[in-house]
């Protein structure tokens, strides 16, 4: 029996040598197992935990330490997904429907049938670490998003720095070694202008805090990697004060032939870059909790330290070895360390880990501290024995360590020896053998029809959105980055005759290709707070839009799904994820985009001293899109003062989720929705278009409304604009407010030589399609009539300074 | 047979932009090859033309920009590479390379230190050419345009006064046109008394095509032109390198 100051631990533990401890679990109960669990930061359930008793019954002896922290790791939400494999009942407007496995239903199932119908487009998909498309005949590209939440909440600069390390890592251990080209971020802050008072909680970091710690944490792992940051986005809102959301992604490029990989019995097991040390114990179960106040006292040791250069010189490695074929598998060293990896590797073929080998940054770390460390900077690889000598003469060149951490062996059984001593030996098929869950989930509908405000000075209104957070110029962030190294960014996250107006997607050249790849992302928390569904398809046609603007062939574009939610056992939290996966799903299948990555994070919580904030279920849709020739590129700035301004697409009634919404504090309206059918139509057009070079450019319209498009076009300095809607597609009913700044989603807002209209107009025939004006070469200011009505006329000049200071003067 | 010119780019851990300056140097008609510096020789500047540290953040930067690679070069072949110079061969340094170049004091006196805006700058400038007979800028025009992408390309000189001479003496070949990080006497590119050794901050090998400028209608350079400055910088190299050897 336990006493005042034996632990649980202490009391069950049996140490057959100061490195490692046998638990002695069978005769516990339910809740004490329970207990043990949570004094060794397990992050298992009762369920989980009789579970594993169950099994160590079933072999008649009781698990090792190392053995539960690798079960525990590789049972972990971060690592197993358990939310999106559960079983769920769900309650929709007072109907029923069960769902078993979003993640098969609406994301696996959903892309599978769209891999079918587009032989040969996708190369991999869920198994690896990210997805492949065909680029061309010889190269593939992917694209992989990660979020690291909870690390940047306790410190922002660590947390953002090793979030993007890691996923440049995943690029580096997808197929045989993808190249990193190019990285994306993108984050949900408390507004910057936050008061103290606001912040119902001790230790939680302001804002701004956050921010700057963040941005920085990118730009030194980004920079120093020589990997470009070309494209992100930011959302405010007070939602997310207490957990920050920090989404890094990251894309790569790989010979065709380099994407698959298999392990075989008799390779060599090996590990290169950084050492093991005590630094990101517990990643990911500490990520699959929620936060409180203690988190940021306690869960220090769970958050990494970045070395970019480390990370530099493995990934030299990496590359070189590759192109001289002498990687058979590789990955990368994430969540759950070299538990996961070698887990992964060795799933199937099994074999024999020797923790006597891995170098260490301190003394005196027992087994499970060494091989569940989650310390920055180690690849994975499976390689053939004769391919060693070779293998190590690259690690002295480009001056990283390499260690022979073990071999596989056919056995199917993982074995980890450290001492001399057999510490972990399970049979692998067992590990992946979680319990699935049953969880319940309702979603009632919050939007009502709501009476369109009355703007009394449009133009003033277009200021005040013009300066909102949600608008203003992110250019001091973009900045910090290097976004051009490599020296492939051809469509640049900022534009325009002076370089400081706003792209949508960003497009880079790949070496050896005369194809290009476009990248583009949308998230829209706004619209989900009312309707999560509306949220899942408008968020899948902005990043579809954005890539087709920027040049993508519509018919080749993959997306990734990143969802991040609060409490997933309060139901109607967990219903608004329902929501929003089945929007995601139905717009993909629609639009024949396939998932091919994606990664969840739940637990976003967090227990202040008014009681538990979580955030809004948030989804970010991104994606990757082929543009077949240098030619078919364009950009989302104004570019000539004789052009001619056309809209695709019409205009609704609906108010919902957008920035003007929120700023006249309208709640419940009804968010728009997406007529996907139309929308697919559109785009395929839009890029005849681009093909027969008759756009000149292309900008969406999506945040702020057709009016914030428009001036963001005309930011580029080349032209003022005269633009009458009289002839804007739209719902019969539209305000005066829908039309200016409503943000009803699959439209575009193109540039067309005044000689090319017609050409363009035949193409768009029983499409909404409608010129609106023109580029005036005789004023800049932005002027919008509605027949004879001024509705807005402002200097372009005003209004871009609001838009380029907003940020500025926080940051 | 013509026999192209060979160039050789020595890479640190954390230099990152030695690919794109690679296929710069190749598009002009060089042969190039990357030597990581652990296996940096003596003997592997033989019968080389010009030598060359590319961008990047050379051991991470973090003791003060270029540091320890200037030790590194310093003790593998810091003498071979002055009687490299003096035997008539060239010497490129761009961003870190520049930093490290004016370490080594293969150039003029200066150090490169935080921009005045305290912040690392990805950005557009406009530069000025002060020395049109350089062999690095002699096919460049008065004024273009390179980007920058530096937290430490602020060159500085321990008396003012000595930044004013390089002005007045053709030190300073390369001057931003207006102050983008704080330069004394807004230098962005020095060259040595040989003309040989140039470092600069921007990036010329990222502005190598018309295409990669950030504005679609650029109006700098011919019509329907495929090149963009950057590649005028490498080409006036080129030619340099050549005519030397003819």
């Amino acid at each position: 029996m336990s006493t005042d100051n034996e632990t649980i631990l202490d009391s069950i533990a049996e140490a057959p040598a100061d490195h490692y401890r046998i638990l002695k679990i069978s005769d516990l109960d339910g809740d004490k197992l329970h207990e043990l669990s949570q004094f060794m930061k397990l992050s298992l359930s009762k369920e989980d935990m009789l579970a594993i008793q169950e099994i160590y019954n079933d072999w008649d002896r009781e698990p090792t330490d190392v053995e539960l922290e690798v079960i525990a790791q590789t049972w972990s939400e971060h690592c197993k997904h358990r939310i999106f494999g559960a079983n769920i009942d769900h309650e929709v407007d007072g109907e029923k429907e069960s769902v078993t496995s979003l993640f098969k239903t609406y994301i696996h199932d959903v892309s599978q049938r769209i891999f079918d119908s587009k032989p040969g487009f996708v190369l991999s998909a869920f198994h690896d670490n990210a997805g492949f498309i065909k680029l061309d005949e010889d190269q593939a590209i992917c694209l992989k998003a990660e979020t690291h939440n909870h690390p940047s909440a306790i410190e922002p600069y660590a947390g953002a720095n090793t979030g993007l390390g890691g996923v440049i890592r995943d690029i580096l251990g997808a197929g045989k070694g993808a190249k990193p080209i190019g990285s994306l971020d993108v984050f949900c802050f408390g507004a910057p202008d936050t008061s103290m008072d606001n912040i119902k909680a001790d230790d939680v970091l302001h804002p701004l805090g956050i921010m700057r710690g963040v941005v920085r944490g990118v730009r030194d792992y980004g920079n120093r990697m020589g990997i470009p940051t070309i494209s992100g986005a930011i959302q405010f809102d007070d939602a997310y004060i207490y957990n920050p959301l920090v989404y890094c992604g990251t894309a790569g490029v790989i010979p065709i032939k380099d994407i698959d990989k298999e392990v075989r019995a008799g390779m060599k097991v090996i590990a290169v870059g950084g050492r093991t040390g005590r630094d990101g114990l517990h990643g990911a179960t500490f990520s699959s909790a929620a936060l409180d106040t203690d988190s940021h006292e306690e869960d220090q040791q769970a958050v990494q330290i970045g070395n970019p250069i480390e990370e530099k010189k493995a990934a030299d490695f990496v590359l070189a070895a590759r192109d001289r074929g002498l990687i058979e598998f590789i990955t990368d060293c994430g969540a759950g360390g070299f538990s996961s990896a070698a887990g992964e590797m060795l799933e199937e073929c099994g074999g024999v880990i020797n923790l006597d080998n891995i170098t260490l940054k301190e003394g005196g770390m027992v087994s499970w501290e060494i091989f569940i460390s989650e310390s920055q900077e180690r690849m994975v690889l499976a390689v053939k024995p004769e391919s060693m000598v070779e293998l190590q003469e690259l690690a002295d060149l480009y001056e990283t360590e390499m260690i022979e951490l073990g071999e596989a062996d056919g056995s199917g059984i993982l074995k980890v020896t450290h001492h001399g001593e057999t510490v972990c030996q399970l049979d692998c098929s067992k590990l992946h053998d979680a319990p699935v869950r049953e969880m319940t989930s309702r979603w009632e509908k919050k939007t009502k029809e709501v009476d369109p405000p009355v703007l009394m000075d449009a133009g003033e209104t277009l200021k005040a959105i013009l300066g909102d957070f949600a608008i203003v110029s992110r250019e001091p962030i973009i900045r910090e980055y290097d976004h051009e190294v490599q020296g492939n960014t051809v469509l640049k996250p900022l534009a325009g005759a002076s370089g400081d107006a706003p792209q949508d997607a960003t497009v880079l050249r790949i070496d050896g290709s005369d194809r290009l790849m476009a990248m583009g992302l949308s998230i829209l928390p706004e619209w989900g707070k009312t309707d999560p569904y509306a949220m899942g398809t408008a968020c899948v046609d902005e990043c579809i839009r954005q890539l087709v603007a920027a040049g993508s062939d519509p018919d080749r574009i993959a997306i990734l799904d990143n969802f991040c939610m609060g409490n997933p056992d309060a139901e109607e939290e967990l219903g608004a994820l329902v929501e929003t996966v089945k929007g995601i799903a139905e717009a993909a299948e629609a639009y024949g985009a396939p998932f091919v990555s994606g990664k969840d994070s739940f637990y976003n919580y967090f227990e202040t001293d008014d009681g538990p904030v979580s955030i809004p279920v948030t989804i970010l849709v991104s994606g990757m899109g082929i543009i077949d020739d240098a030619e078919h590129v364009v950009g989302a700035s104004l570019r000539r003062s004789d052009s001619l301004l056309a809209i695709i697409g019409t205009t609704g009634t609906k108010l919902g989720g957008s920035v003007l919404a929120r700023q006249l504090e309208i709640n419940n309206a009804e968010v728009p929705a997406t007529d996907l059918e139309v929308a697919l139509e559109s785009y395929r057009k839009y890029h005849e278009a681009v093909k027969q070079g008759l756009i000149l450019s292309a900008h969406d319209v999506s945040e702020g409304g057709l009016a914030v498009t428009l001036a963001e076009a005309a930011f580029s300095g080349k032209a003022g604009l005269e633009i009458d809607l009289c002839s804007l597609p739209m719902d019969d009913d539209a305000s005066k407010a829908a039309m200016l700044f409503g943000e009803s989603p699959s439209r575009l807002v193109v540039e067309v030589a005044p000689g090319n209209l017609e050409k363009l107009a035949d193409l768009f025939e029983g499409l909404p399609f409608a010129c609106l004006g023109r580029a005036a070469a005789e004023h800049s200011n932005l002027r919008i009539e509605w027949g004879k009505e001024i509705l807005i006329d402002e200097p372009l000049d005003e209004l871009k300074a609001i838009w380029k200071n907003g940020l500025a003067q926080y940051y | 047979m013509e026999e192209r010119p060979r160039a050789v780019l020595l890479k640190f851990p954390g230099t990152n932009c030695d690919s794109e300056t690679a296929r710069a140097l190749e598009t002009v008609g060089f042969v190039t090859e990357m030597i990581p510096i652990s296996a940096l020789k003596q003997e592997s500047i033989d019968g080389v033309s010009l030598v060359v540290l590319s961008g990047g953040f050379s051991y991470g930067d973090y003791v003060m920009a270029g540091r320890l690679a200037k030790l590194v070069t310093e003790q593998k072949i810091g003498e071979t590479l002055r009687d490299f110079r003096d035997n008539g061969g060239y010497i490129l340094g761009i961003c870190n390379g520049f930093q490290i170049l004016t370490q080594l004091g293969l150039l003029p006196e200066g150090s490169l230190v935080e921009n005045t805006s305290g912040r690392y700058q990805c950005q557009w400038v406009s530069l000025e050419n002060r020395a049109p007979e350089s062999p690095f800028l002699s096919q460049l025009p008065e004024s273009f345009e390179f980007p920058i992408a530096h937290a430490e390309g602020r060159l500085v000189t321990s008396e003012a006064s000595i930044a004013e001479d390089y002005r007045a003496n053709g030190a300073a070949a390369l001057t931003y046109t207006e102050d983008v990080n704080g330069s004394f006497e807004q230098i962005a590119g020095l060259q040595d008394e040989s003309g040989r050794v140039f470092g600069l901050m921007p990036h010329p090998e990222r502005f190598l095509r018309r295409r990669d400028h950030y504005d679609p209608d650029w109006s700098g350079g011919e019509e329907g032109e495929e090149w963009g400055s950057g590649y005028y910088l490498f080409r006036s190299l080129y030619e340099s390198v050549t005519s030397d050897e003819e």
